[in-house]
């Protein structure tokens, strides 16, 4: 049984259609990759998955629920299930490391403060940052930024983690530090969308590669198969000129 | 030139010229506070609010805004008994110079909301926040960041220019007190010098205080000089 299933959804920016009926499924554990050029929906996917974008059609399961986009209130129970990092890490800027990750799980979920508090050092931990709990999102680096943005979405014990490109915006000497954070929770068994441009990683981690284009998915399938031997003109266009380098 | 300087006289009237200092203060602090209030929630109405409300808060604005603060103050002090609303004198201060710092302070904080990033908007729903949660930590937060200076600068303002109004409703605030003082005994060039060092020292008082509390709720490195 899928533990996501996205069927058919469809999304608008004012007239413009972004998303014209996108459909995949990915089990429990699994991590899927979206993949194409710009433009072509990817990182709209998870901000509708997110109740980011308004979903104009289709549905959207986890389990046996179907999530309602339909309202800011509805929307939780999907935001509930699933957590975000964006690409630009989107920290609070003004609260220390060690408070983005316990406000929501304080705050908002209203959990226990000293089991907050363990859990938030543990992903410190995880992703090598137990050091800087008390330094500011501007007294950190790029990568060590995108790493407590990992941490941050992992603190409300997501069932799914969404990474919309998330290693784009660094230098590339800081790629590899978040890439190998994710590596860790791909090893812990974390269901996972990853959006990425960093194609060695998408076949190294990826059970699944979606390749997106327009907003439609034009092929789905293993990485090896997808990459090695695309069926379409347009994948094979698309992997022959970003997999030469 | 031979006038003869005599502080003697103002030197004993020290206590009162303290308690009007005091009151200076409290006024400055109490009008800040409840303009803020005011100032955020229309602040709010003016970035989200529907057009009527919209409409209704630059009305608002705009009318206090280009009307001196004097005149509002006369309006509530002296044109509201005619229509049998009587507020003390020190009210009439309180409420004109609160709604007055309100339409500025709207303004001030207006521009605050606009720089609230939308990065940090978007990340605070994901983490499930409502409205509500994301006033409270992202945006009130990075508001009180971003506009500190601005708010600084205008506190004084209501401190110094604001609450001397009142000299003239009768309220004995600072020159209140210095213009009841100084026709008793005619020193009044002593008086209104000891007043404007009072003034500064009071102005002094309430930089350390605003850079105090700007450090610890708001991070803001705020320069005292």
């Amino acid at each position: 049984m899928p533990h996501l299933e996205v069927s058919d959804v469809r999304a608008k920016y004012g007239t413009l259609e972004v998303l014209k009926g996108i459909s995949f499924s990915i089990k429990k554990g699994e991590i899927a990759s979206l993949v194409g050029p710009s433009g072509s929906g990817k990182s709209t996917v998870l901000r509708a998955l997110m109740g980011l974008t308004p979903i104009t059609g289709g549905t959207v399961m986890i389990g046996n629920d179907r999530m309602n986009y339909s309202s800011a209130k509805e929307v939780r129970a999907a935001r509930d299930r699933m957590a975000i990092v964006f690409q630009q890490y989107n920290l609070f800027q003004n609260m220390t490391v060690m408070k983005n990750l316990t406000l929501a799980p304080l705050k908002i979920k209203k959990w226990d403060s000293a089991e907050v508090m363990s859990e938030a050092r543990r992903l410190l931990g995880l992703v090598g940052l137990s050091d800087r709990a008390d330094a500011y999102p501007d007294q950190l680096s790029g990568g060590q930024q995108q790493r407590v943005a990992l941490a941050r979405a992992l603190a409300l014990k997501p069932q799914i983690l969404l990474l919309d490109e998330v290693t784009s915006a660094l230098d590339p000497e800081l790629v590899n530090e978040v890439l190998d954070a994710i590596r860790k929770l791909a090893n812990e068994g974390m269901t996972m969308i990853i959006v990425s441009h960093e194609m060695a990683f998408v076949r190294e981690v990826a059970d699944k590669v979606v390749f997106m284009d327009e907003g439609q998915i034009i092929e789905a399938g293993k990485p090896n198969d997808i990459f090695d031997n695309p069926q379409t003109d347009r994948a094979r266009d698309f992997f022959s000129k970003i997999l030469r380098h | 030139m031979n006038y003869g300087f005599q502080f003697g006289v103002v030197w004993d009237n020290i206590p009162e010229l303290l308690e009007g200092a005091w009151l200076t203060l409290q006024l400055g602090c109490f009008a800040f506070a409840g303009g803020s209030l005011i100032g955020l929630i229309f602040a709010a109405i003016k970035t989200y609010g529907t057009w009527p409300l919209r409409f209704l808060v630059d009305c608002y604005v705009i009318f206090i805004t280009n009307t001196p603060a004097l005149i509002q103050i006369y309006f509530l002090y002296f044109g509201l008994p005619e229509v049998g609303i009587r507020w003390s004198n020190e009210a009439c201060l309180l409420i004109g110079l609160t709604m007055n710092a309100g339409a500025y302070l709207t303004l001030i904080l207006r521009a605050g909301f606009l720089s609230v990033r939308v990065t940090e908007i978007e990340a605070s729903q994901t983490l499930g926040m409502s409205l509500i949660q994301q006033v409270r930590y992202i945006i009130v937060p990075h508001i009180a960041k971003s506009i500190y200076p601005a708010l600084a600068n205008f506190f004084i303002v209501v401190l110094v220019m604001g609450t001397s109004v009142g000299a003239l409703i009768g309220v004995d605030e600072l020159t209140g007190q210095a213009i009841n003082l100084s026709t008793v005994n005619y020193r009044w060039l002593e008086y209104f010098t000891v007043v404007a060092g009072m003034y500064v020292v009071l102005t002094f008082i309430a930089s350390i205080g605003l850079a105090l509390l700007g450090r610890w709720a708001f991070r803001v490195k705020a320069r005292i000089f």
